[in-house]
């Protein structure tokens, strides 16, 4: 098992997949909280609830990129075809999609410490641009630094699994880009369903990082914990898909 | 992979297994295996085994079954009945496959952005097999130079030798090739023939899948011709050339019967 996780742990940084996700990811987050720093009024931005939730903005983005980078571990080996080989030198293929799952979910951590630091370090830097004090306390950070890391890394294992079980690396990014964007904003503030729109995973990742200034979501370890079975259940459908299905 | 040395032998081979070169049981063994994809029958109730030593051509035509069969017998597929052994056991169930077995099936089975040392490197980590080794076989197949380029920028037939390079990381002993000729310039195709025999000198067994029937002639020791998922002719090149008839006469008469049928 051990030589199955350096060699996926080889595979990810061998290529510049990860580099380029990392890079979009840093500059999308950089964009959007400056977008929202720069513009919000001054007053609904000295209260700290708002100043948590434009850094949330990059627990967002970091879980989504996570998702990604993690859905892309495995549909990009049936894309170029990678997957006979791995198959042929780990033919247990259960241990290839926990290699899998345990290196993405090593990278998601990273990408979500990542994406909160630059959020917190661009809306420190704006705001105190536009001279306006920070709220937040160290607890604050703590919170979301941590819930950030460990949804992203949560929803790396998700990616894995959901790509295990779609394959074709298209519609997943879609669907997760989808889900994580639209439909659980959709599901939880548009048509208002907070008592199951708290369950979602996305809302579940949101939880964990202590954004939550309504108090709609569930307490963070719960959600945590919630989320980590949403992790399981997409690791065994993927590990389930990929043990059960031909490879052509 | 064209130097004298390599052209004359197979260097970067070690001593086979002893236990295996001794052992009674087929290397390959393909009881009335069957695959089906719905209602096709890719493969029916095909047989065969093969013998530590030698090297069989697997030939037929496009759709025939050929590599719907490879896959089975490397585990990348289910047989829908019947059964593929290699060495006894199916392939899942081998301690260490990537050092028994070696196979290439595709020629471009890699990802563009990888390096081939990065490629060879992350089979050979996933295999328990070391660092040096992936140096032997760049240098065996002669991707030395080229083994820090992304594998994108490779030649069709770089690709191949990539390819076969991986296959030869476990020093294994059955080798399983598909169209291992294909892209590869003549001096190449001379270099893999002279490859493919002295593997079998050294009591190691190929499957090789080919459409090129004046190569095959050149390098197998028997054929297995299936057409439509059957086994239509099981032959020793030697009984073919005791008869009088080549390859490609023999092939091709058969495919006329098939198609008359």
């Amino acid at each position: 098992m051990i030589g199955q996780l350096r060699a996926e742990l080889l595979k990810q940084h061998s290529t510049r997949t990860n580099l380029g996700l990392l890079g979009g990811m840093v500059g999308l987050v950089a964009v959007v909280i400056l977008l929202h720093a720069l513009n919000l009024p001054a007053d609904k931005l000295g209260r700290g609830a708002a100043q948590l939730m434009v850094m949330g903005q990059g627990q967002r983005l970091g879980t989504l990129f996570a998702a990604l980078l993690g859905a892309m571990a495995i549909t990009v080996e049936f894309r170029h075809g990678t997957i006979r080989p791995t198959f042929l030198v780990t033919p247990r293929r259960g241990r290839g999609v926990a290699a899998k799952i345990g290196v993405s979910m090593l990278i998601g951590i990273a990408f979500g410490l990542i994406a909160t630091a630059v959020a917190i370090g661009v809306e420190s830097v704006a705001l105190r641009a536009r001279g306006i004090e920070l709220q937040l306390v160290g607890g604050d950070y703590a919170q979301l630094l941590f819930g950030s890391a460990a949804g992203a890394m949560l929803w790396a294992a998700i990616g894995v699994g959901l790509g295990a079980v779609a394959r074709n690396q298209v519609p997943i990014m879609v669907g997760i880009c989808t889900w994580l964007l639209f439909v659980e904003g959709l599901l939880f503030g548009d048509i208002g369903l907070s008592d199951y729109g708290r369950l979602l995973p996305g809302a579940l990742a949101q939880a964990a990082s202590g954004l939550d200034p309504q108090k709609q979501l569930l307490a963070p370890g719960l959600s945590l914990l919630l989320l980590a079975l949403y992790a399981v259940a997409a690791g065994v459908a993927g590990w389930s898909a990929v043990s059960r299905r031909d490879v052509a | 992979m064209g130097s004298g040395t390599r052209q004359a032998g197979i260097d970067v081979l070690g001593t086979p297994n002893a236990t295996d070169s001794r052992r009674p049981d087929p290397v390959v063994t393909v009881s009335s295996l069957t695959k089906r994809y719905g209602s096709v029958a890719a493969v029916e109730n095909l047989t065969f085994s093969l013998e530590a030593g030698t090297v069989t051509g697997f030939l037929g035509p496009n759709g025939a079954g050929k590599t719907t069969t490879l896959r089975v017998l490397l585990g990348l597929a289910e047989p829908t009945a019947g059964d593929a052994l290699v060495f006894g056991r199916r392939y899942h169930e081998l301690d260490g496959p990537g050092k028994r077995v070696g196979a290439v099936l595709e020629s471009n089975d890699f990802h563009p952005g990888r390096s081939g040392r990065d490629h060879l490197r992350i089979l050979a980590l996933a295999s328990g097999i070391g660092r040096r080794r992936v140096d032997e076989v760049l240098d065996f197949v002669d991707l030395a130079k080229a083994a820090g380029r992304r594998v994108g920028t490779y030649s069709l037939g770089m690709r191949q030798r990539l390819g076969l390079a991986g296959a030869l990381l476990g020093d294994p002993d059955l080798l399983v090739l598909d169209e291992p000729a294909n892209g590869l310039d003549p001096t190449g195709v001379h270099w893999l023939r002279n490859f493919v025999r002295g593997f079998a000198s050294q009591g190691r067994t190929v499957l090789l899948s080919s459409h090129v029937l004046a190569e095959v002639a050149q390098t197998v020791d028997r054929v297995l011709i299936i057409n439509g998922g059957h086994l239509v002719a099981d032959a020793g090149l030697d009984e073919l050339a005791a008869g009088g008839v080549s390859l490609e006469d023999h092939y091709l008469k058969l495919m006329a019967l098939e198609a008359a049928s």
